[in-house]
């Protein structure tokens, strides 16, 4: 298996998904495996899944990953933010079956996203850059408190437990780091 | 006009994945309808794209892209049918129990979400109170018709409720029309006739 020359930038990435879409590209399907499988798997048992369900979450992402190509946009997300929405769809629907093997459940997360208007958006592999550069000078509890919404499975009062501080203090927080985000997309409105 | 929306930390659980999807469920009829907070996704979910990037690798087992490769032709799973074309996405593809009068001309009709929060549908008539759950943890309220007022302001269609202090009223349906609305909690299991409501489809 070998990396992608050019990781982890968008521009490669897209190419890859788009030559899965094309011509179902198996050569650049191994590349994309190659890069993130892994990291899904990472992403899964960061999020608090087990050994084995992150392996098969990783596997599931990727099957996926292959068989939605033809649906990547890269006008409406990057490589690696697509990839990443895939992932986590498939986590909540394998939480959700756990209670409910029998039942097919919608995805609530797969329907809402009325387009973005394409001219007003960024190449979106070029948000990821720069979501990436501000990420890293962000102000430290900023940064923290929006890693932590990604790593594990909590919502509100048990990411204040965590941090000890205020539920108050983690919303303002998360809100100067989104509007910190948003402002690096030139992306105000 | 959209006037009341989720909050960063409840947008950046929905972004993560970690909002139960009855929770979801309701945020997204928000999201359907609110460009602000779709751009604030937008941002959430590039992060988590760049959260992807950063993180160390975790090798998987060493034949998992031969064994891949072998599935790849399985055709895609079919998406869950619509259930409910009357009702906007994602709330048409949910499985619903029917109606149940709550009291005073309320009526719920629960779903099932499938992840241990509840949620359902609640129409109430005007001048009346909608029910209150009793808060523990996050809950949301989405408006898909008619109106309510609450300690924190007046909601019309669109609105998204989410309480960050118990109001000591509960809403009330404002306006001549009846108030159609989409509540999930994550709070404790439900009590009285909405309990009994909810447990004939499950949590
Ligand atoms: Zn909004």
């Amino acid at each position: 298996m070998t990396q992608p020359a050019k990781a982890p930038d968008g521009p490669d990435h897209a190419a890859l998904i788009e030559a899965i879409a094309v011509r179902r590209d198996r050569a650049a399907f191994a590349d994309l495996f190659a890069y993130f499988a892994p990291r899904v798997k990472a992403w899964m048992l960061r999020a608090g899944s087990g050994p084995t369900a992150a392996e098969e979450l990783a596997q599931e992402t990727m099957l996926a990953v292959w068989q939605k190509a033809r649906l990547f946009d890269p006008a409406r997300a990057g490589a690696s933010t697509w990839i990443f929405t895939i992932a986590r769809n498939l986590r909540i629907d394998s939480l959700r079956r756990e209670r409910h093997p029998s039942d097919l459940m919608p995805d609530p997360l797969e329907e809402p996203a009325a387009p973005m208007q394409a001219d007003h958006v960024l190449a979106m592999s070029q948000q990821e850059i720069r979501i990436r550069s501000a990420l890293a000078v962000l102000p430290p509890e900023q940064a923290d408190v929006i890693r932590k919404a990604f790593f594990e499975d909590k919502v509100h009062a048990e990411i204040e437990k965590e941090l000890g501080i205020p539920l108050g203090t983690v919303k303002s927080r998360l809100r100067l780091a989104i509007g910190r985000l948003r402002s690096v997309l030139g992306d105000l409105g | 006009m959209i006037r009341h929306h989720p909050s960063e930390t409840t947008l950046a659980a929905y972004a993560a994945g970690s909002l139960p999807s009855a929770l979801s469920t309701v945020a997204a009829l928000h999201l359907a309808r609110c460009p602000v907070c779709r751009r604030s996704l937008a941002t959430l979910e590039a992060t988590g794209g760049a959260v992807l990037d950063e993180l160390t690798p975790v090798p998987l087992s060493g034949d998992a892209l031969s064994r891949l490769l072998d599935r790849v032709d399985e055709p895609a799973p079919a998406p869950p049918p619509i259930l409910n074309p009357d009702l906007p996405a994602p709330l048409n593809r949910m499985v619903l129990g029917r109606w149940w009068p709550i009291g005073l001309g309320a009526r719920y009709r629960p779903m099932r979400a499938g992840d241990g929060a509840w949620g359902g549908l609640v129409l109430a008539q005007p001048n009346r109170s909608l029910p209150r759950h009793g808060h523990a943890g996050l809950e949301l309220t989405c408006i898909l018709s008619g109106r309510f007022a609450d300690g924190s302001g007046e909601y019309g269609p669109g609105d998204l409720s989410e309480p960050v202090v118990d109001h000591d009223r509960p809403p009330l349906v404002i306006g001549t029309e009846p108030c159609l609305c989409v509540i999930a909690s994550e709070g404790m299991k439900l009590r009285g006739l909405l309990g009994l409501a909810q447990r004939t489809i499950g949590y």
